[in-house]
């Protein structure tokens, strides 16, 4: 297990992690968070008052649109979905964070497993 | 379970959560606690520990607070400052100025019903005269591409000259035209509307057909909207087989629009059998009559025998116009070259009958607006007089909206100045207003329609023979007339009140605080200004209207040269009724003696020609007069006419006889001609005994007589030479009866028919009226002038007077309490009413003073079309100053008796 990132690291990163998630298919809230906590095996957790700050900023900024959506039995829940904007937020994000990866690698001299 | 939304409630007081607006983000935020506290619950946590684990979650409100702070700011409710600026699209913008525009106007609902009657009268008027020019002046063929459209004609000189007039063409002329130019894809020709007599069921009807070349309607690019057309093999050699196109609109009016294909049509005892019909709105190649059907020319000998003998062989014999569709990219001049060389050619081959004369292709709309005397189009004059005349109407119905404007502006006064006390800018309020002014524009344009589709079909109800004339329709180009005029109108009135508007001073107008005192000078200056100029326009229009009414006054009381009152005339043409001259002859002489023996008829004639409907000849030869060229020869009209025709037509004989029974075939040919003729002629000495040779005649005529000089083409014409013949001498077989009565002609009309037609059933009688109806026939046109512009002018009248009334009455109710303090210190009724009169008339006055000088101009411009009335008629003028006059006092009385009616002790408590 590693060790927690740092926090500013996260707050670079979240944004990204949240598009990344919800482009396969629409998430609420706690599905979002429950997905970063669990692929990051814990590493990576957070609270609502970051959470629901950040899903909204994403919306006003058009790249992400929540809807409320009710199913049989269930409380409504708002699930949100990538707009064509987001789409192409994200591909670029993606990108460069590849890129820079892949330039921090190999300015420390990191070698591929 | 804990109530998870109570939590988030408690633990979010101090962000202060909005139980409306943030109610669906605690309902997340609940949401979320609940699936965490559940999965905590699930993995074997005590109910304690995973309410505390899951209530940790809410322990850092620092991102919240600054998200839902950030959230308020832009989604937020803010008051909205009415006139203020929100960042927002130049769309939205405007929506919401014109919901606010609707807003302001739903609630004065009867300054918009006032507005839009007033535009909808200045629209209306327009969009009736421009739907009129839209149909005759600016798409006047209904054919494919009319620009390709050439028309091709004769004129008098070698040379093509651009001013002359477009003369007819003989058919030979015309068919060496065709065969040999190389500018034009194909070169028709047509001869006019020609009188027939179709018979329809049993009964004979007059109608008018056009005598065409094979390749006319393919000429002019038209397909038959039943049927077919022509063939040119159908156009062939005298023979043919008789077919007839007929006119979309006859086809519906007089044959019901039943399937006539097939069927066959007598018309002038010849049987047609009818092929096609012709597409709608087509009229031929005609701007306001057109032909009820078309038949091939080579007919033309056949069917017409007396008006076409030798028509499509005699050069001398112009029947026909050429309309030709220019091969691509080829040029009006280069089609004029084309064609001089072919004129040229055919001058040196037939010098008799061709030299002198040369071809003439201009632009197609020359030849259908160019009338046969002037070059120039009435037509044209008369659409810019009435599109000017319509033009001041809609100017002064502007003016009197802006001035309507500039009054309710006064009553917004505070509401602007609070709006620009609270932050709205000066160009928002301007917008706004203007937004407004364009929403009453738009629908008093609608209105406007309305009118101009009620006058439309009042105007064109009053046309005879419906089938035969041009019918203006609205189309696309007059809606989008109609809207830019409402466009423009909006801005026109509505740009000077909305600027003045929005200048109001704040501080000013927030202290006048419910007083309805303050009168701003300088709109009161505007007001006025614009008052005085709907007087002056109104005046105008007035002495106009006074001017033509007069006109037509001294029309009537004209003498015309012959005797108006207790004539008829019958026209008949038994050479269509296929008589021999010598039968002709004999139906003449037994009409006349049947008729003159009937009661009450003074006397009975027959002559060639209609009153004011007579056609000039040329080639008259006057002896001892050899014209140097062919263009040099005399141009008369010739009459045939029968004993007694000049006691009959009242014209006199002013020396020598008149036609008497010794006049017969084997005497000694004789003639009369009028003073005109003989004093231009003969100017030293006595015409009579002088000889003159008719064009188609060998032996010379000796004249016996002078007759006065009557009116015989057109109502009021300059003086035109004239020869009469005697029908003993000369045959035609086509002749109208005139006949004078002791009494109303009206009465023996119906008698007059009857024994025409006992002399002869198969010679069909037409065209009967009286001499009156003659004279008004004759001043139709001027009559529809002066219907129009007394319209207008009282439109104009109307609008000025309704105008006058409402700012005198807008300026009594701001002026109450200055009246209310004249009145408690004494003064009389009789002194404030004097006080508002004299405002309103001073503007009158000025008005009418300023109002003067265009009318003096305008007149000018109208000399052409006035009969005997001078320009700056002084009865004409004066009837304009007496009618503005009594409605102005009128207009004025009425908010003066307000003004009286001010209760002292009310006004000033007003103070």
């Amino acid at each position: 297990m590693s060790t927690p990132p740092d926090r500013e690291w996260k707050k670079g990163s979240a944004e990204m992690l949240v598009l990344s998630l919800i482009e396969g298919r629409p998430r609420h809230g706690y599905d979002l968070s429950k997905l970063i906590e669990v692929r990051s095996a814990g590493a990576l957790r957070f609270h609502v008052t970051s959470l629901y700050p950040l899903l909204h900023r994403l919306e006003r900024e058009r790249l992400i649109e929540g809807r409320w959506v009710e199913k049989p039995d269930q409380r409504r829940r708002r699930y949100y979905r990538l707009t064509a904007q987001g789409k192409r937020t994200l591909r670029s994000r993606q990108k460069s964070w590849k890129d820079f990866v892949a330039l921090v690698s190999r300015v420390m001299g990191v070698e591929h497993a | 379970m804990p109530d998870w939304r109570r939590v988030v409630r408690e633990r979010l007081t101090p962000l202060g959560l909005d139980p409306t607006g943030d109610a669906e983000l605690a309902e997340e935020l609940a949401n979320h606690l609940e699936d965490r506290y559940r999965e905590l619950k699930r993995s074997g946590a005590e109910d304690e520990a995973a309410y505390h684990e899951t209530v940790h979650e809410l322990d850092d409100i620092g991102p919240l607070q600054a998200d839902l702070k950030r959230n308020r700011h832009i989604t937020g409710r803010e008051p909205v400052t009415i006139g203020a600026r929100t960042p927002g699209s130049f769309l939205d913008d405007s929506w919401r100025d014109l919901r606010y525009a609707i807003r302001t106007l739903r609630k004065s609902p009867l300054f918009v019903l006032v507005v839009v009657l007033i535009l909808a009268l200045g629209v209306g008027a327009n969009t009736t005269v421009f739907t009129v020019i839209n149909t005759l002046i600016l798409n006047p063929l209904a054919v494919p591409t009319p620009s390709q459209l050439a028309a091709v004609a004769t004129l008098e000189g070698d040379k093509p000259s651009a001013s002359a007039a477009l003369l007819l063409m003989s058919y030979p002329d015309l068919i060496d035209y065709r065969g040999g130019n190389d500018v034009f894809e194909s070169l028709a020709g047509y001869s006019g509307p020609r009188i027939v007599i179709c018979e329809i069921g049993r009964s004979p009807e007059r109608m008018f057909a056009e005598l065409v070349t094979g390749n006319y309607f393919s000429t002019l690019g038209l397909g038959p909207s039943a049927g077919r057309f022509f063939t040119p093999a159908e156009d062939g050699p005298p023979g043919a087989p008789a077919l007839v196109v007929l006119n979309y609109n006859t086809w519906q009016t007089r044959f019901g629009g039943a399937a006539i294909i097939g069927t066959t049509l007598t018309i002038n005892h010849i049987s047609f059998t009818v092929v096609g019909v012709a597409p709608p709105r087509f009229i031929g190649v005609n701007a306001v009559f057109g032909p009820d059907m078309w038949i091939p020319a080579a007919m033309a000998e056949r069917l017409l025998p007396t008006d076409m003998k030798g028509a499509l062989s005699d050069r001398n014999k112009a029947a026909f116009r050429g309309v030709g569709r220019l091969k691509p990219e080829l040029t009006i001049s280069r089609a004029q070259a084309g064609l001089s060389v072919i004129a040229s050619a055919l001058a040196r081959e037939y010098p008799d009958t061709n030299e002198g004369h040369s071809a003439a292709v201009r632009p197609i709309r020359d030849a259908m607006f160019a009338s046969a005397n002037s070059g120039s189009s009435p037509i044209l004059f008369a659409s810019a007089i009435l599109m000017a005349v319509v033009g001041i109407v809609l100017l002064i119905a502007c003016s009197n909206v802006a001035n309507l404007l500039l009054s309710r502006s006064a009553a917004r006064r505070q509401e602007m100045a609070v709006r620009l006390a609270i932050g709205a800018k000066r160009q928002t309020l301007v917008r706004q207003l203007l937004t407004e002014s364009l929403c009453l524009a738009l629908l008093g344009g609608a209105a406007g329609l309305l009118v101009g589709y009620l006058g439309l079909e009042l105007l064109f109800s009053s046309l005879p023979g419906s089938a035969n004339f041009v019918v203006p329709k609205f189309d696309t180009t007059v809606f989008a007339f109609a809207l830019g005029i409402s466009l423009v109108t909006g801005l026109v009135f509505g740009a000077m009140p909305a600027i003045k508007t929005s200048r109001v001073n704040v501080a000013d107008a927030l202290k006048e605080e419910a007083r309805t005192t303050g009168r701003s000078r300088s709109r009161v200056n505007l007001t006025n200004a614009l008052l005085v100029g709907q007087v002056a326009f109104s005046f105008l229009l007035l002495v106009l209207a006074a001017l033509v009414v007069r006109s037509i006054q001294q029309a009537y009381d004209f003498d015309p040269g012959f005797e108006v009152a207790h004539l008829a005339v019958f026209m008949t043409n038994p050479g269509q009724a296929g008589y021999s001259t010598q039968q002709s002859k004999e139906y003449y002489d037994a009409v006349r003696g049947r008729v003159a023996s009937l009661p009450g008829i003074r006397s009975v004639s027959w002559a060639s020609n209609l009153p004011l409907w007579a056609r000039t000849e040329t080639g008259l030869e006057v002896e001892g007069h050899e014209p140097r060229s062919r263009a040099d020869r005399v141009t008369t009209v010739l009459t045939i006419v029968d004993l007694d025709y000049f006691e009959t037509s009242g014209v006199a004989i002013e020396r020598g006889r008149e036609f008497t029974n010794e006049d017969r075939d084997r005497s000694i040919p004789v003639a009369i001609v009028n003073e005109k003729m003989a004093r231009d002629y003969w100017p030293d000495g006595d015409a009579v005994g002088k000889r003159i040779r008719l064009p188609d005649e060998k032996e010379m005529r000796q004249i016996v007589g002078i007759a006065r000089v009557a009116n015989y083409s057109t109502w009021g014409e300059a003086p035109q030479h004239c020869v009469y013949v005697p029908l003993t001498q000369v045959a035609s077989d086509a002749m109208t009866l005139y006949v004078r009565s002791s009494a109303d002609p009206e009465l023996v009309m119906t008698q007059v028919e009857h024994e025409m037609n006992a002399a002869s059933p198969q010679v069909s009688v037409g065209g009967s009226r009286t001499g009156r109806q003659i004279v008004d026939g004759g001043l139709f046109q001027a009559k529809v002038g002066v219907m129009l512009l007394s319209i207008f002018g009282a439109l104009a009248l109307g609008l000025a007077s309704v105008g006058l009334c409402g700012i005198l009455a807008y300026s009594v109710s701001q002026r109450t309490r200055e009246i209310g303090l004249r009145m408690a210190l004494g003064a009389t009724e009789a002194r404030v009413r004097g006080l508002v009169l004299r405002e309103g008339m001073s503007l009158v006055a000025a008005g009418m003073l300023i109002g003067a000088v265009p009318a003096l101009l305008a007149g000018r411009l109208l000399k052409s079309l006035l009969y005997g009335v001078g320009t700056s008629d002084p009865l004409s003028v004066g009837v304009a100053i007496v009618m503005l006059s009594m409605v102005g006092l009128i207009a004025c009385y009425l908010p003066a008796r307000w003004a009286t009616r001010v209760d002292p002790l009310v006004a000033l408590r007003q103070a």
